[in-house]
């Protein structure tokens, strides 16, 4: 799949509130680009989760538009957007119900039409990006909660969507399983694939994504990269929102050298460019 | 002055410490602050009685005297009626049809809709079936507007039902609407990975396993945790539990519920021996 | 009151191996006590059997003892246990009893099963909700408040049982960072008041703030035991799977990228802020 493939996604002046009457978009604009790898980040309640669910038609805006590839997401059905947006839940016992790994993951790219080897190829695949392939036949619940977690992601991945989601990929997972998260980002990132992912983790964010895009109370308040985000220039907004920048970030201002979110740029900074701040 | 009984506990030397004045607090009238047992009480007996009594009088009066006139005391009146209706109008609406048009033995004819027949026989008797549905689904309506679920159970456990058993009886009420929304969550999961919940009835019947499934088993493990959690903090200690409140009975309300269920007995005894025209 | 393991071991009812081999704790009054380890590795495991919820609750097989003050617990109920040892998870909401409408009867949910008299059931709760500063909530409905809220909830009503040690796991697991903050600050108030903690965590800086000692787990063993800073800066707990605390990790990526001495130095001041 080459990136050319991947739709963009557009929301124009969405607004959605929930029948409680709680307003949780309120006339937000965001266009992600073909290939794009973007974090969502903020407090609970900011609009994170009711905005992805807005982009593969869970939910419909009560004003304002979405596009996904220039279309309307109004005139498509969610099974219809399935095959273009993949959107991994937040609690993975909120969707597994089969009773192997296989099936588990089988499930999406079955509902999508595969057959056959082309099938097998994207359950195999998946399985083994995020270390479960020799599992296939394991219960999931026989699983621990942090595996139980990657099935979850593998069950979409499989789904090889132009578009993924992932929505808090790595809260409460260990070192390892970040990894896998990260390594998954990346690969389809590579493939040209548009991935977007919702986290608390600012460090994750700084280190595997291009763009980080901030809400609070249903609107868009800064919109970045990383370095222009987690920057000094960034922080008032970020603490206006009770967020703190990635550690790497404090101790480049601190230590004068501009923004650096991650820990690649801050050595980078410290190492031979000594006297150059860090772009 | 709130509804719930406290006794005066010495305790702390703050002003405002010691029972907190919210606890327990009910209302808005004084139909509400009774005590859930008479309410409960009255709900039963007044479906039962309603069901006993014979033609149509007897539940009408029922329905205005036990249903209608508490719930405008309580200021219920208009959602009593809006709920009680919708929650009878199905059931309603069939026993009536059935009963109008095919009426057993039914020979005065009233009108005609192509081959069907409606006899004043059957309209008598499903007028009679919907008073009936009518006093049942008010009382149990009038019930629910005017009585928390809690107050109900922790009265009960005050009497001396077991404080597991009145936890579960809580805690199941509760867990509905958790459980629909559980059932929310996953469907869109699921949808989000293609589901396909329009198209044929098969294919729906099919697409329940993803939905029903994963309700169960995350309700299963999310027991477990919870079951763990309530053993930390002292649940399985057997015997009575220490209740902060409990709402307030009184000796005229106890008299007044043995009268109901007296009057009850002695309607059923009527009734049972002919003595009562029907 | 000191809470000590010794020679545990554990298995899971139906499970064909061990998740805990062989644990020799000691958990000495007033310490917080940080537990590491990758998922699975045996945290939760160990969380359970200090508790006494293992084999109590959950059944599945124990072996060596588990006393407090030097006295065998295994004989105590799951009630009289937990008036000793407090044990928190990391889902707020699978926490509460769900029967409750307020707080405040939330919180005293412990002592009144536990019978006690009204007047210490009130004294106590007062207690509880004072140490976590839930004061300002006691009249909401515990299941619309926020997750840092729910579990910060979950500690007083466990506080209100009136144990000595607490037991978390993984408690901010599950909470946005506003959440974590209010929940780790909770158990730092309650570590400079002297509590004695047991808290498993992913996140080790939070560890790095609140405990003075750290434990590692790896596949059922206790590997590591030591000051926090000492085994947080020690790079075997990558190896197991832990991420380091942020500072740790910089100074670390900063010396594989070949800085030079004197900009670590300078970097290890800026991260000491």
């Amino acid at each position: 799949m080459n990136a050319s493939r991947a739709p963009e996604l557009r929301l124009e002046g969405v607004t959605y509130a929930y029948p409680s009457g709680v307003v949780a978009l309120d006339g937000l604009d965001l266009v992600v680009g073909p290939g794009e790898r973007v974090a969502l980040v903020g407090q609970n309640g900011s609009g994170k989760t009711t905005l992805v669910r807005h982009l593969n038609g869970l939910l419909r805006p009560a004003s304002g538009r979405v596009l996904v590839g220039g279309q309307p997401a109004a005139s498509r059905s969610v099974a219809q957007l399935a095959h273009l947006v993949g959107l991994v839940f937040q609690d993975p016992s909120r969707q597994i119900f089969a009773g192997s790994v296989h099936a588990e993951v089988e499930f999406g790219p079955r509902n999508l039409g595969l057959r056959g080897a082309d099938l097998r190829t994207a359950v195999d695949a998946a399985l083994d990006r995020v270390g479960l392939a020799g599992e296939a036949r394991t219960n999931p619940y026989d699983l621990g909660e942090s595996r139980r977690k990657l099935l979850a992601m593998a069950s979409v991945l499989a789904m090889r969507t132009p578009v993924l989601v992932l929505d808090e990929p790595t809260t409460g997972q260990d070192l390892r399983a970040v990894a896998i998260v990260r390594d998954s980002v990346q690969a389809a990132a590579a493939e040209g694939r548009t991935v977007i992912a919702i986290s608390h983790d600012m460090e994750f964010v700084a280190e595997t994504f291009d763009r980080v895009v901030v809400l609070r109370s249903g609107r868009v308040i800064l919109d970045g990269s990383p370095a222009d985000v987690f920057g000094e220039a960034g922080w008032r907004a970020l603490s206006s929102t009770y967020l703190e920048p990635p550690a790497a970030a404090r101790a480049g201002v601190r230590l004068g050298l501009g923004s650096t979110p991650s820990a690649a740029a801050l050595v980078a900074a410290l190492s031979g460019h000594a006297g150059r701040p860090a772009q | 002055m709130a509804g719930g009984e406290r006794l005066n506990v010495g305790a702390g030397q703050d002003r405002g410490r010691g029972v907190p004045g919210f606890l327990g607090r009910r209302g808005p009238g004084r139909y509400h602050r009774l005590n859930p047992l008479t309410k409960a009480t009255l709900a039963t007996v007044t479906a039962i009685g309603a069901v006993v009594v014979g033609g149509l009088l007897g539940p009408a009066l029922l329905v205005a005297a036990a249903v209608l006139l508490p719930a405008l005391a309580a200021g219920v009146l208009r959602r009593l009626l809006l709920l009680a209706g919708l929650l009878a109008l199905p059931i309603a609406i069939s026993a009536f049809v059935v009963n109008l048009f095919f009426f057993p033995g039914g020979a005065d004819v009233l009108f005609r809709v192509g081959p069907i027949v409606a006899t004043a026989e059957g309209l008598g008797f499903a007028l009679e079936i919907l008073a009936r549905i009518l006093a049942i689904s008010g009382a149990v309506t009038l019930f629910y507007l005017t009585t928390h679920p809690a107050d109900l159970v922790v009265d009960l456990e005050r009497r001396g039902v077991s404080p597991r058993l009145a936890f579960v009886a809580n805690a199941s009420v509760q867990a509905v609407p958790a459980m629909v929304e559980r059932a929310a969550q996953i469907t869109a999961a699921q949808r989000a990975r293609g589901l396909d919940t329009e198209g044929s009835i098969w294919r729906r019947v099919r697409g329940l396993v993803p939905i029903v499934a994963p309700v169960i088993l995350g309700s299963i493990a999310e027991v477990e945790e919870r079951t763990m959690a309530l053993e930390a903090r002292g649940f399985t200690r057997p015997g009575r539990r220490t209740l902060l409140w409990a709402p307030r009975d009184s000796v005229p309300e106890a008299t007044v519920r043995w009268l109901m269920l007296a009057g009850l007995a002695g309607l059923v005894a009527l009734r049972a021996t002919g003595a009562w025209p029907g | 009151m000191t809470l000590a393991l010794h020679g545990v071991g554990y298995r899971y009812a139906g499970a064909t191996r061990p998740s805990l081999l062989d644990v020799d704790l000691v958990l000495p009054h007033g310490e917080v006590v940080g537990l590491v380890g990758a998922s699975e590795a045996g945290k939760t495991t160990l969380c359970l059997v200090a508790s006494g919820l293992a084999p109590r609750a959950i059944g599945g097989q124990i072996r060596g003892r588990v006393t407090l003050d030097d006295e065998d617990v295994d004989a105590w109920p799951m009630h009289r246990l937990s008036q000793r040892i407090g044990i928190g998870f990391q889902n707020p909401a699978n926490q509460l009893s769900q029967v409750t409408e307020s707080v405040f009867e939330e919180v005293a949910f412990g002592p009144m099963n536990l019978g006690l008299p009204r007047d210490e059931v009130l004294e106590r709760t007062w207690s509880a909700v004072d140490a976590l500063r839930i004061g300002p909530l006691v009249e909401r409905d515990p299941r619309r408040l926020s997750g840092g809220q729910q579990q910060l909830v979950a500690i007083a009503g466990l506080l209100a049982l009136g144990p000595d040690h607490l037991v978390l796991d993984e408690p901010t697991a599950q909470l946005d960072p506003a959440g974590t903050r209010l929940v780790a600050d909770a158990i730092a108030r309650l570590a400079t008041g002297g509590a004695s903690i047991l808290v498993a965590e992913h996140k080790t800086d939070l560890l790095l703030d609140v405990a003075a000692r750290v434990i590692a787990v790896d596949a059922g063993w206790i590997v590591l035991d030591g000051p926090a800073a000492e085994v947080l800066a020690d790079p075997a707990i990558e190896v197991l799977g832990v991420a380091p605390p942020a500072a740790v990790r910089l100074t670390r990526e900063a010396e594989r990228g070949g800085v030079p001495a004197a900009a670590r130095a300078r970097l290890a001041e800026a991260l000491a802020k």
